[in-house]
């Protein structure tokens, strides 16, 4: 008898900024909607064990998406892309989600990313509180610097790998190593849009001096950091918490920036916790 | 107490050759490279993934592609079976703690993948500090 996984995998088209993405999502559960971004040249199976734990997905609709030129969602399909360096923007980042969450007709889904999905989730807390019920930042801070590397497509070097293992000690060494190199595989396949992802994460992305704008009572924002973080370390998330009028953080032990991918059973009891705390808010 | 520097050096050689992880994408593992660990400095020579030599006295001229520098507490530090967070690997120790890294860099990313492997076999091999 074939083991087949109640995870469902489909396309949606959607224009954003005059750009058509046909973009891929993996969906299950059934409750209160939420959004999940994977990190910066990365794709959806780093929600890999959130979409099959039933004890979330008995009350939360857990859509996982590839962000447009990642994994199964492809560059824009009305554009000479190719012809153009890639630098992701916070607004456009915004407005994917926005056009995503309206296409698939979410109710004021809550939205949680890691890494540059967490800032993005700042972004939306601020400027779009009422198209989501919470954000839920991990990994993020008002303002990373110093990802924005040549590096991570270099021509002299193998990009996949240096994308790859450039990324390894993001993660706790007490991470299982089968998921540490599940995350080192999907890292191997996003070498072409890692530094265009990392032009928001490092350099668009910069809340300095606004955070204190955030609604918290229109968009609860629980942050969470893994100890072995070294991009955002706990006291940069713990700072950006405590700028944002009824922000809460929330740190992870012995966990790093891919929390969902590296070690999802721990990150879980984190992640019940946050959902806890949105569910007595909202 | 530290190793002594040459038995750390057999050592360091022997896992380096066994790991299997190395082993399996160890065909084009070539670079050399100096680890100054402040009382003491190692160049560790690679070819084609296989420890061709470990030099545990180098000279002001001996040659190098690339160098790891930090204070002997950190690479202390790098050798504990589970590091401290910030210390458990080059990138994080490089971004918080005191590690330098110099040299030709484009050599270490074109090696990097082994050589991040290699680099956490001091968690069961321990340092000579």
């Amino acid at each position: 008898m074939a083991k087949h996984s109640p995870v469902i995998g489909r396309y949606v088209t959607i224009n954003v900024d005059g750009y058509e993405y046909k973009v891929f999502y993996l969906r299950n559960g059934t409750g209160v909607p939420v959004m999940c971004q994977h990190t910066a040249g990365c794709h959806n199976h780093q929600w890999r064990g959130l979409l099959e734990d039933e004890s979330i997905t008995k009350d939360y609709d857990i859509i996982a998406y590839d962000l447009a030129r990642h994994g199964k969602s492809d560059p824009p399909l009305n554009r000479e892309w190719w012809k153009e360096e890639y630098t992701l923007t916070a607004s456009h980042y915004m407005n994917f989600i926005i056009a995503l969450s309206e296409a698939l007709e979410l109710d004021r889904p809550i939205f949680m990313g890691s890494s540059f999905g967490g800032n993005v989730a700042l972004q939306l807390a601020l400027h779009h509180p009422d198209k989501f019920r919470a954000v839920i930042p991990v990994e993020a801070a008002e303002h990373a610097p110093g990802f924005y590397l040549d590096w991570w497509r270099h021509p002299h070097a193998n990009a996949a790998q240096v994308c790859a293992s450039g990324v390894w000690d993001l993660m706790a060494p007490q991470s299982p190593d089968m998921d540490r190199w599940l995350t080192w595989h999907y890292y191997s396949q996003g070498s072409e849009v890692f530094k265009g992802d990392l032009y928001f994460y490092s350099i668009d992305h910069d809340l300095r001096g606004k955070l204190e704008n955030i609604d918290t009572k229109r968009c609860p924002v629980i942050m969470m950091t893994g100890t072995y973080d070294y991009l955002t370390p706990p006291e940069a998330t713990e700072n950006t918490a405590r700028q944002i009028p009824g922000g809460i953080y929330i740190e992870m032990e012995d966990i790093g920036h891919f929390p969902m991918s590296e070690n999802y059973p721990l990150f879980a009891v984190y992640l019940k916790e946050a959902l806890r705390i949105i569910d007595e808010r909202t | 107490m530290a190793l002594n520097v040459r038995d750390w050096a057999v050592k360091f050689g022997e896992a380096t050759d066994r790991d299997p992880t190395i082993g399996a994408m160890a065909r084009y593992y070539t670079c050399t490279f100096l680890w100054d660990m402040g009382t003491q400095k190692i160049i560790v020579e690679m070819v084609d993934g296989k420890t061709y030599r470990i030099n545990t006295d180098p000279q002001p001229l001996d040659a190098y592609d690339f160098a790891l520098k930090a204070s002997p507490a950190t690479w202390r530090e790098f050798a504990k079976p589970i590091p401290d967070p910030m210390y458990h690997g080059i990138w994080s120790a490089s971004f918080r703690r005191d590690l330098k890294i110099e040299g030709n860099i484009l050599v270490m990313m074109q090696n990097l993948r082994n050589f991040t492997v290699q680099f956490e076999l001091l968690r069961k091999v321990g340092v000579p500090v």
